[in-house]
């Protein structure tokens, strides 16, 4: 391996809304290396990339490509310079052809006299596609007909091109965002062997994923995230998965941060159950019961089918196949608000799209759920709107300067805090939890760890789809695993007897 | 901090009362007796018509949907209206009882009518837009298969419909009910759960389906409603001619869409007030009436229609958002 430094951050910074996303951190990139980058959701992985290719400036920091200072403004600057990147989200237009796509906004090259000439752009694709290792291609065919690992190459193929032509030594940098989450075994084996090909001919690749077993296999080196730090940065010969796992999660669970002194013991009464609850293609042979004043773990990777499960318990889709049992009556939604009356509410993921409406104020957005029960003969009152929201302001302590301030103007942490109200408002004695501290900073995460310990003390109990595997073990009485759609096992997590993070993640993946 | 959200809906009241007194002005200047007290007159009882289907058509508008089909939807119940009334003219019974069975068998007709299209809307995922459009096509052409020419009411039923001319003050009859049917919508809107849900969805339908309000169902509403304001509409349109056309109410859609924007409801949905409908109504209203004063020819009308719309709808529309698509 050459030791030339083809690209190098130092000190990036990175903050949204008060939220620390990158705290320093450093990388480089050897020529003809693939760098694998790993941490937990939120470490910072996606936020560096996305500072990298141009999408956002990082708050301070510096980049250097090929020793000169690089500060993209966008992807095509990034191009231009040799950086190219793949989205997490495939970006190929899929109704039309390979060719097409790889030459998509540089139809002008192959113009003849304002028409253009398919022949030349399909010779051209063939020998784009043979760069990268992919001869079998045919680029006339649409992608559309093409399989994920292949769609992926398609997109490897067309990076490559833009940043190859552009860079001045013909060497690029490529940024794969969790290139294998659509994957199958041997489609990734078959992205493994064409990323090893783009290696040998001098190309470089930053390789991001939450998979460390396919880390180990196709990096040279690894960097470690955690929080937006920095946690580690290793040779492969120097790493196992336990050794990246240990510096990704960093701690073992914390009893003060999970508030395990408030963990109760849940009541025998069974309030939701699901038997034998499948959804077509999705998930299926789903068994378990929910207690009151119990909090129930859902584990799984991506894909497992456990958002799908959120779904169908909080109305949003309707199961295909098996029972859904409320405190002890057969029911079927078809919509939220169907769930919503027999007292379940979904806080979802998606907070700006789902959970709350930017444009509303506070006290409307807390009212949301609970405006039927506001009012007297069918009319709302405004007093008692505003007064809720003053309580419950005061109770979650929401840094807000005031009940009519619009929830688009709040942190993370604090429009999180606005949909914990409304839920709270609402007197559901079902929640489900489904990432609850995804995008909130530490403190107001510890804060949100308290509020579910009230609530089940309260007597309501709760599904939890944590943002990390500590977060749903640290917060449980029970989880539950899953895997491809299947619970593939159920694990205690008393107080005293938490599961091993090891241990479950051997049945989810 | 609510000042941002007050500032801008201060400024399309503002903004709509002052290009109510230019047009004022510039109409009395062009031609003295636009503003004597006859034309004020006639200028106020012709509103009504439009401002109940305005009314009708702001929440349709607030929850982010449109209905193209109101103006047609408006035609074909005013020939129902009277081809009823001419079917039962010569029974037994009662001229009133005749009327109010006619009025009431055209009104649920278009709550039918509006709930098919909430449904076809909602429960297919058709784009209202493109749904509403399709309606419009079969509701014009069903008023002309009622009846393709226009039909007047037997001299003998005129009494029944008198009512049409009686004034509270300077108001007629017809205007105060608009206006009553606009306050009832603002309390609904402001006050109840189901506008708070009309908001709502217009601001973002997936998390306000997500905090459990039926979606479905209040968007099914806002359609039957409107519905009811355009056949109250063609029922009042009806009442001042005395007489049905298939083709009366294929201007409104213009009209009532424009009122509504230039009441300062955003076409994108989630914000407006239906209290300002009331000024984008009498801005139509004026231009309608003052070029009828000032006798521009028809087909101009049509232009100058045309160019308001996008007038109004280039102002309102808040591009700020990168985000922000346009199909």
């Amino acid at each position: 391996m050459s030791k030339n430094i083809l690209f190098s951050a130092k000190n990036i910074v990175k903050s949204f809304h008060g939220t620390q996303a990158l705290k320093e951190v450093d990388l480089d990139v050897y020529e003809g290396e693939v760098v694998g980058l790993v941490g937990e959701n939120g470490a910072g992985k996606s936020t560096l990339m996305k500072i990298i290719i141009g999408v956002q400036p990082q708050g301070s920091g510096e980049m250097y490509l090929r020793g000169k200072p690089f500060q993209p403004h966008d992807p095509l600057e990034a191009n231009a310079e040799g950086i190219g990147m793949v989205y997490q989200e495939q970006s190929l237009i899929t109704t039309l052809s390979v060719g097409q796509n790889l030459f998509f906004g540089h139809e002008k090259e192959f113009m003849q006299m304002g028409i253009v000439n398919w022949k030349k752009m399909y010779a051209e694709a063939a020998a784009v596609l043979s760069e990268v290792g992919c001869e079998d291609i045919n680029p006339r065919k649409k992608v559309i007909d093409l399989n994920f690992a292949t769609r992926q190459m398609v997109e490897i193929a067309k990076v490559v091109n833009v940043t190859k032509e552009a860079s001045t030594d013909g060497k690029c940098l490529i940024l794969l965002d969790e290139p294998t989450s659509v994957l199958n075994e041997t489609e990734v084996k078959r992205l493994f062997q064409e990323i090893r090909k783009l290696t040998a001919k001098g190309h470089s690749v930053i390789f991001v994923s939450h998979r460390l077993d396919e880390v180990l296999e196709i990096s040279d080196r690894i960097y470690v995230y955690k929080d937006g730090e920095n946690a580690g940065n290793m040779n492969v010969a120097d790493a196992t998965e336990a050794i990246l796992y240990e510096r990704m999660v960093g701690h073992e669970t914390n009893s003060e941060y999970y508030h395990l002194d408030k963990q109760v013991i849940p009541k025998e009464e069974v309030v939701l159950e699901a038997k034998d609850l499948g959804c077509r293609g999705k998930f299926k042979h789903v068994n378990f019961q929910l207690h009151k004043g119990e909090i129930l773990g859902f584990c799984g990777v991506v894909g497992s089918g456990k958002e799908e499960i959120c779904s169908v318990f909080c109305g949003d889709e309707s199961p295909d196949f098996g029972e859904l049992i409320v405190k002890g009556r057969k029911t079927k939604y078809s919509a939220p608000y169907q769930a919503l009356n027999d007292g379940i509410l979904m806080i979802p993921m998606e907070r700006m799209v789902e959970g709350v409406i930017r444009g509303l104020s506070v006290e409307d957005n807390i009212a949301l759920s609970n405006a039927g029960r506001l009012s007297k003969r069918g009319m709302i009152s405004r007093k008692r709107v505003s007064e809720q929201a003053v309580e419950w302001i005061r109770r979650l302590r929401i840094k807000t300067s005031g009940k009519e301030e619009l929830v688009i103007q709040l942190s993370g942490g604090n429009q999180q805090k606005v949909v914990f109200a409304r839920v709270l408002a609402s007197e559901s004695d079902v929640v489900i939890l489904n990432h609850p501290t995804r995008g909130v900073d530490v403190g107001a995460k510890e804060e949100i760890y308290g509020l579910i310990r009230d609530m089940v003390a309260e007597g309501k109990s709760v599904i939890l789809l944590g943002d990390t595997l500590d977060e749903c073990i640290g917060m449980s009485n029970r989880v539950l695993i899953m895997r491809d759609g299947l619970v593939t096992g159920e694990l205690d997590a008393a107080v005293d007897a938490k599961p091993s993070q090891v241990s479950i993640i051997s049945m989810m993946v | 901090m609510n000042k941002l959200k007050t500032n801008k809906a201060y400024f399309a009241t503002y903004f709509s009362m002052a290009v109510i007194i230019c047009l004022v002005l510039i109409f009395t200047i062009m031609e003295k007796s636009f503003i004597n007290s006859s034309n004020i007159n006639n200028l106020l009882s012709d509103t009504a018509p439009l401002m109940i289907m305005a009314a009708g058509m702001t929440p349709v508008i607030l929850i982010g949907s449109i209905d193209l089909s109101v103006g047609a939807m408006c035609s074909v119940s005013n020939v129902l209206v009277v081809s009823f009334i001419m079917k039962f003219k010569d029974t037994i019974y009662a001229d009133w009882f005749i009327m109010l069975v006619t009025f009431v068998t055209t009104l649920v007709f278009a709550v039918i009518a509006g709930i098919i299209l909430g449904l076809i809307h909602v429960k297919l995922k058709v784009p209202s837009f493109i749904a509403s459009l399709a309606f419009m096509s079969i509701w014009n052409s069903a008023a002309l298969l009622i009846s393709n020419s226009p039909i007047s009411i037997p001299k003998k039923l005129w009494g029944t419909i008198d009512w049409y001319k009686i004034s509270i003050g300077p108001l007629g009859y017809p205007l105060v009910i608009a206006f009553l049917i606009i306050i009832g919508y603002y309390v609904i809107l402001t006050r109840t759960s189901l506008g708070r849900g009309i908001y709502a969805i217009g601001a973002n339908e997936r998390a306000a389906r997500m905090s459990g309000i039926a979606v479905d169902r209040i968007k099914i509403t806002v359609f039957a409603v409107n519905g009811f304001c355009a056949a109250l509409g063609a029922i009042f349109l009806m009442a001042k001619a005395k007489s049905c056309a298939p083709t009366v109410g294929d201007s409104f859609t213009l009209m009532v869409i424009s009122a509504v924007v230039l009441g300062g409801t955003a076409l994108i949905g989630g914000s407006g007030n239906i209290l300002n409908t009331i000024l984008g109504v009498f801005i139509v209203s004026i231009i309608k009436n003052g070029m009828n004063i000032v006798s521009i020819n028809v087909y101009w009308q049509k232009v100058v229609f045309g160019v308001v719309v996008l007038i109004a709808i280039a102002i309102n529309t808040d591009r700020s958002s990168r985000s922000f698509i346009v199909k």
